[in-house]
């Protein structure tokens, strides 16, 4: 059976229209004018060339956005993608049970990231913080509040985003782990194979193409962080969790400045879709 | 072979041990959170700290009273995540047949695309689109939202369910078009219903990624239309800043829907994969 052109026209058309209307016209559109001085509410429109993005790099809170993302996806993802694929690694098993603790693991990617700004903020800052309840324990006074804290601010930020994509991780892994033959494992196991050689023999060579996937959904959600900060530390203290998501957000919606915002929102596309060019190219050559 | 299995056994011992243990460490905020909303707060000044307060239902009562209209929230949520969910199906799920049984060159490349497409943050293209849709008068509509939110997570479906379809023989589709099946039956009749399981997985991540939007509700809508993680931004008003078991039991009800969801449909939920190869 071969598909005719009015086959493809009828499958294809609605979600061309669906992601053109709402996808690609506004990144196209929205590209357009980061070179002019456009705004919604302007009365003027003029050609300004690179002006918004040389503005945007001149500004020292989206140099220290650049840093601290970079820290972020950096320290992120590897840790994601190794906490994500331990926890599949000890699912893969069939255990009592394993429908409720693959439920219950998935718990925090449930939360909103919104909702774990809330969440995290009460636990971490004030009266009834688990930072207080152990140090009580502990029998210290109270100490000060991790993400008030300019240099513990950033590292609590990336552990709080762990915690939450991890178990989507292992969520994503796990049918791909589970999927691999048993006598491969069993081959391995004979051959008196340390699961440290089982992970490297065995899991990491089958998982490929699978962790190339995962990995690139981690890259693009690490540099689009932008709920999880919000409300947490909103950026600070002073620029310490201050993110180009978050920048752009501040500067489109918060203070007017729409071409810088829609600029700066710009080069996070931009770095996205270059992550994306290497993924392309790892991708095609884990297919062969 | 009783070492083999002995070794087994042992390991599988070691294996819940640290699973355990893993869950405990990541269900700690939660549990923290799920005491507090039932009036269970630690008195950290006594040392060492202790437990105070009673249980009580009051906070989910309260809900009510700090954000009036918390209980429409989550009817909005519910309706418009499942609404963008089943369109995103509807639109992924034809596309991503056609990308499965066509062979051209770069059809890899394709749908290698979409999932770059999915991994694209929404602050990408929010601004001009924020701007597009109140020139369309579509900001602060049901429908403005909804669309959005569909074209958001639709990449995804795109790449997860081609994965599924190409896993599909085409023996089946072959025969029913030979009886003279038409496409639009085809994909009803016998493509779709070959498919239910990794179509079902595909919607639920969709509802639960629309459910969780914060930034296309926060910047398409301005009060006509409030989802739940909108919502949670007004708990988190400096003057309401201490009234965190209010909030925590704002975030259980917002958290119960997506863990029933989840826990129903488990099973299902493992077909959903990201692995264009897989077997199963």
């Amino acid at each position: 059976m071969r598909l005719t052109r009015r086959d493809r026209l009828f499958l294809f058309t609605p979600l061309a229209v669906l992601l053109s209307g709402w996808l690609g016209l506004p990144a196209v559109l929205g590209l357009v004018a980061t070179f002019t001085t456009y705004s919604p509410f302007a009365t003027t429109v003029r050609f300004s060339g690179f002006d918004n993005y040389v503005r945007v790099f001149r500004d020292g809170q989206f140099g220290a956005a650049i840093t601290n993302i970079t820290i972020f996806t950096l320290v992120a993802v590897p840790l994601e993608l190794g906490l994500g694929f331990a926890l599949a690694y000890l699912l893969r098993r069939p255990i009592r049970g394993r429908g409720l603790w693959r439920v219950l693991l998935l718990l925090p990617w449930l939360v909103s990231p919104i909702g774990n700004g809330v969440m995290w903020h009460f636990l971490l800052v004030g009266a009834t913080s688990i930072v207080d309840f152990g140090s009580g324990w502990l029998g210290l006074s109270n100490i000060a509040s991790p993400i008030g804290d300019i240099r513990l601010a950033l590292p609590t930020v990336i552990a709080i985003e762990v915690w939450r994509e991890a178990p989507f991780v292992t969520f994503l892994l796990l049918p791909g782990l589970a999927a691999i033959p048993n006598d491969l494992w069993e081959h391995s196991i004979l051959d008196g194979a340390s699961w440290v050689r089982q992970v490297i023999d065995v899991a990491l060579p089958s998982l490929r193409p699978l962790l190339l996937a995962v990995t690139m959904l981690l890259v693009g959600l690490s540099l689009g962080t932008f709920d999880s900060v919000l409300i947490l530390t909103g950026g600070g203290p002073g620029t310490a969790t201050m993110t180009p998501a978050l920048y752009s957000y501040n500067q489109a919606f918060a203070i007017n400045n729409w071409p810088i915002g829609a600029a700066s929102a710009w080069l996070i596309a931009g770095s996205v879709l270059g992550v994306g060019l290497v993924y392309v190219r790892l991708a095609r050559r884990a297919a062969i | 072979m009783t070492t083999f299995h002995g070794r087994r056994r042992r390991h599988a011992t070691v294996r819940v041990l640290l699973l355990v243990a893993a869950i405990a460490v990541f269900l700690m905020p939660l549990a923290w959170t799920v005491l507090a909303s039932f009036g269970l707060l630690p008195d950290n000044s006594a040392r060492p700290p202790s437990w105070a307060g009673s249980i009580t239902l009051d906070h989910f009562r309260e809900i009510g009273i700090a954000e009036p209209t918390f209980w429409q929230e989550l009817a909005t949520s519910t309706v418009a995540s499942a609404c963008a969910a089943v369109l995103t199906i509807a639109c992924s799920f034809p596309a991503a047949y056609g990308l499965a049984r066509s062979r051209f060159r770069g059809e890899r490349l394709l749908t290698q695309g979409f999932l770059v497409l999915a991994s694209l943050p929404a602050m990408a293209y929010v601004i001009p689109l924020s701007d597009l849709m109140r020139r369309a008068h579509l900001v602060d509509t049901f429908a403005g939202m909804v669309l959005t939110e569909a074209a958001v997570t639709a990449p995804l479906a795109v790449y997860v369910l081609h994965g599924a379809l190409r896993q599909l023989s085409p023996e089946w589709e072959e025969a029913a078009f030979l009886d003279g099946a038409g496409l639009v039956r085809l994909l009803w009749q016998v493509v779709l219903p070959l498919t239910v399981p990794s179509v079902v997985a595909t919607a639920i991540v969709m509802f639960v990624l629309d459910w969780n939007l914060l930034l296309v509700p926060l910047v398409l809508t301005s009060g006509e239309i409030k989802t739940v993680p909108v919502a949670m931004m007004d708990f988190f008003t400096f003057e309401r800043e201490l009234d965190w078991p209010t909030a925590a039991a704002a975030l259980l009800v917002s958290l119960v829907p997506l863990a029933i969801l989840a826990g129903v449909f488990h099973r299902v939920l493992e077909r959903f994969s990201l692995d264009s190869r897989r077997t199963s």
